[in-house]
């Protein structure tokens, strides 16, 4: 394996790897634009430049291999590097508009932060602003994506993104010299169904979101690690929130998941998680009582729930739950008085966990978390939905507890919501727990309000059994509280002992009884230690910039 | 170690002692020397130290921190780009911006929401200071005042930091570039009262 020597600092790497590839793994940081650990390296815009013992001429970090033995430094220690880059940066903002303060990537901007770095810039500028060259602005690019050409470095990452990954190859560059400018064919709307990835990849403000267009300056944003609920694939996100209220959500990086990318639907997910109609407070029958304490409804729950007979109870569950509400509500069911019957199936989620909707990242199974419902056994021999419903109207379910949450891409299924509804109009004693006011929940004798998606500390596990935290971003709207808490209150009327509702403590049970999950520690699979790119906290404002100046 | 001996004092047939109606008469005048002096002095002189507030106003310097002021285009609209720089550096985070786009090619956003808690405000100037187009400005207004805390009494939006006569009426304050003229045709245009001030807001 060959042994790199990178500002003094050695690291041994497998054959193959670029010296910038090197470089992150120690922590050096090399500046660059073009180069994206998720694209082909290509080496157009020259800002990685280091210098490398007996080669002639400064090399480009992300497209030269390492070799063994060789000596590498970096902007940081060769002032022939920094120099070479400075000149680099001088010449990328020779035509750029400099109009930070009105621009959305401002705060996350590469050309800012490298501009404010010492080793990299803080030149003055050789170019009259009265000459610099001006391109077409505020350019429609269909319902996600914005271009401003003006800002635009070409370093070709939004155009090799088209190409090579979502496969559309929609954008290309025209012109030459100083007058290069990104279009799209006949400056037709992007049909991508990835393209918001566009804006994420390009590192400056050439490309900005549509969605998160003027919204809210990024400084301002705070930052909390999830998983995208839209689907079985669970990419890994972060989600952004100010005030309580999400603002965006954007890919995390995790090479064995999502790459960097995530669906457009699954990064507008947010809006219907936080959408539509919510349940703010615990209603009965189809009316909703003015002011009801939790204390009452969960008694009133209880007594709907155990004032059965000899008569089964029925437990649908979802999944879309955490692996941790399920748990809860697998124990409610086994310590029921009498028979239970416990399922989540609605339809066909667990003969589609897998499969594929498109080649890149999106699945026809659109709820989180089947594989972990499997794996807590809720898939049962006697069937979900559609032979509870059977069982529903020859009058043998006593009782009937379902966990429901609405899907976050798409529309509930017809056959699903009138299954629901049916179910709800011939089980009188029925209780829902479920995040919004939907017309076919109004059967229910009795409705808790849960918190959605974002709202809620949990895990998910994907169609390929990775197991993944969910961070909580905001606080559930009005008295919604998470299922976890929910069903822990239902467990304490049942058996005088209340059950741990934190999320790290029930994983905890759930790794000690569950084979799938053998081992695990949630700590170890907590999001915070994943990956991030690009890295965090590489502002250069207020700490060394200043100072060079 | 042993007690130091005390005297006892009987203070009350001290002040007793002391006093009696021709010391404290002598006392009231010697405290009330000043107010004399300039009670002889505004008479004889014609010197007046009080004014009569609120017919009669001082005039405060060109640097004073008042109200806030959205100054406006030569077409009348906001010069204000909504780039949150006041917003940003604002202590007291009293300031309130959501932007919208724009017609206008040459403009990239425009406030749609414009609002400055001035219950919250602590009149520092910093987002006077922050603005990189002389957007936001502050005006010589110093008496505000509400009669209730809710948020609509003293939580100015756009119309009331453009378009309040008070504003024109007290005239520009504090500018972060005071070398540059200012353009009067920023300000919004007063309706001046009969005394020649403008009319108190409703």
């Amino acid at each position: 394996m060959p042994m790199v020597t990178i500002d003094g600092r050695q690291i041994e790497v497998e054959p193959g790897t670029s010296i910038i590839q090197a470089a992150d793994r120690l922590g050096v940081e090399i500046p660059r634009f073009c180069y994206h650990p998720d694209l082909r390296p290509e080496g157009n815009c020259r800002m990685c430049l280091v210098e490398v013992d007996g080669f002639a001429r400064l090399a480009v970090a992300c497209a030269t291999p390492v070799a063994d033995g060789m000596v590498v430094r970096s902007p940081h220690t060769s002032p022939q590097a920094s120099q070479a880059v400075n000149g680099v940066l001088e010449f990328l903002l020779v035509n750029h508009p400099l109009d930070c303060p009105i621009c959305d990537q401002a705060g996350e901007c590469s050309l800012q932060d490298f501009y404010m770095h010492p080793d990299y810039g803080l030149h003055k500028s050789h170019v009259d602003p009265a000459e610099k060259v001006h391109k077409r602005k505020r350019i429609d690019l269909g319902p996600r994506i914005v271009l401003d050409a003006e800002r635009c470095v070409m370093c070709s990452r939004c155009v090799r993104f088209s190409a090579d990954v979502s496969g559309k190859a929609e954008l290309q560059f025209i012109q030459r010299g100083n007058h290069v400018e990104l279009m799209a064919f006949e400056d037709r709307a992007l049909e991508d169904p990835y393209a918001g990835n566009l804006a994420d990849v390009c590192p400056v403000g050439a490309l900005t979101s549509r969605d998160f267009r003027f919204k809210r300056r990024v400084w301002h944003l705070e930052h909390t690690n999830s998983v995208c609920a839209g689907c079985s694939t669970g990419c890994n996100v972060r989600i952004d929130h100010f005030q309580n209220h999400i603002e965006r959500v954007v890919p995390r990086r995790n090479p064995s998941v999502n790459s960097s990318w995530i669906c457009d639907e699954g990064r507008l997910s947010w809006q219907a998680a936080q959408g539509g109609e919510r349940l703010t407070q615990p209603a009965s029958g189809g009316g909703y009582p003015p002011e009801i304490r939790w204390s009452e409804a969960v008694k009133a729950a209880h007594e709907l729930l155990t004032d059965r007979g000899e008569r089964p109870l029925a437990v649908l569950g979802s999944a879309s739950a955490t692996n941790e509400t399920l748990l809860l509500l697998r124990r409610y069911a086994e310590q029921a008085h009498s028979e239970h019957w416990l399922d989540f199936r609605l339809a066909e989620e667990v003969q589609l966990v897998g499969e594929r909707e498109d080649q890149l990242l999106r699945r026809r199974d659109k709820h989180p978390n089947t594989l972990g419902a499997v794996y807590l056994g809720l898939a049962g021999a006697r069937g979900g939905l559609p032979a509870m419903l059977e069982a529903a109207q020859t009058g043998e379910i006593g009782a009937l507890l379902l966990v429901y949450y609405p899907p976050l891409v798409g529309e509930e299924s017809a056959g699903v919501a009138e299954g629901i509804a049916r179910l709800l109009a011939n089980v009188p004693r029925s209780v829902v727990l479920t995040t919004h006011r939907l017309p076919y929940l109004q059967g229910a004798a009795l409705q808790l309000p849960v918190a959605a998606w974002s709202e809620e500390e949990g895990t998910y596990t994907n169609f390929a059994g990775t197991v993944q935290v969910v961070e909580r971003a905001i606080i559930p709207p009005g008295m919604s509280r998470p299922a976890t808490a929910v069903l822990a209150d239902l467990v304490e009327h049942q058996v005088y002992r209340r059950p741990d509702a934190d999320a790290e403590r029930l994983f905890a049970e759930l790794a000690r009884t569950v084979p799938a999950y053998q081992g695990m520690d949630y700590a170890m699979l907590d999001s915070r230690t994943a990956t991030t790119y690009p890295p965090e906290g590489r502002m250069h404002y207020g700490q060394e910039g200043f100072a060079g100046r | 170690m042993a007690k130091k001996a005390s005297r006892v004092v009987d203070v009350r047939a001290a002040v007793d002692a002391a006093s009696g109606p021709l010391q404290e008469a002598a006392g009231t005048l010697a405290g009330m020397e000043v107010t004399l002096r300039n009670m002889v002095r505004a008479t004889v002189e014609r010197k007046h130290v009080t004014i009569q507030y609120p017919e009669q106003r001082k005039p405060y310097s060109r640097r004073f921190r008042g109200v806030h002021v959205l100054t406006l285009r030569d077409d009348g609209r906001l010069k204000c780009t909504a780039c949150y720089l006041c917003e940003t550096v604002c202590p007291a985070q009293c300031i309130t911006i959501e932007a919208m786009d724009v017609e206008d090619p040459t403009v990239e956003k425009a406030p749609s929401v414009y609002e400055i808690d001035l219950s919250r405000c602590i009149f520092c100037g910093f987002c006077v200071e922050a603005c990189p187009e002389e957007a936001l400005i502050m005006s010589r207004e110093y008496d505000l005042s509400a009669t209730s805390r809710e948020p609509e009494r003293l939580t100015y939006g756009i119309s009331a930091l453009t378009q309040r006569p008070e504003i024109a009426a007290y005239g520009a304050g504090f500018r972060p570039h005071m070398d540059y003229p200012l353009v009067e045709s920023y300000l919004p245009s007063a309706v001046p009262g009969p005394d020649g001030r403008a009319k108190a807001k409703k």
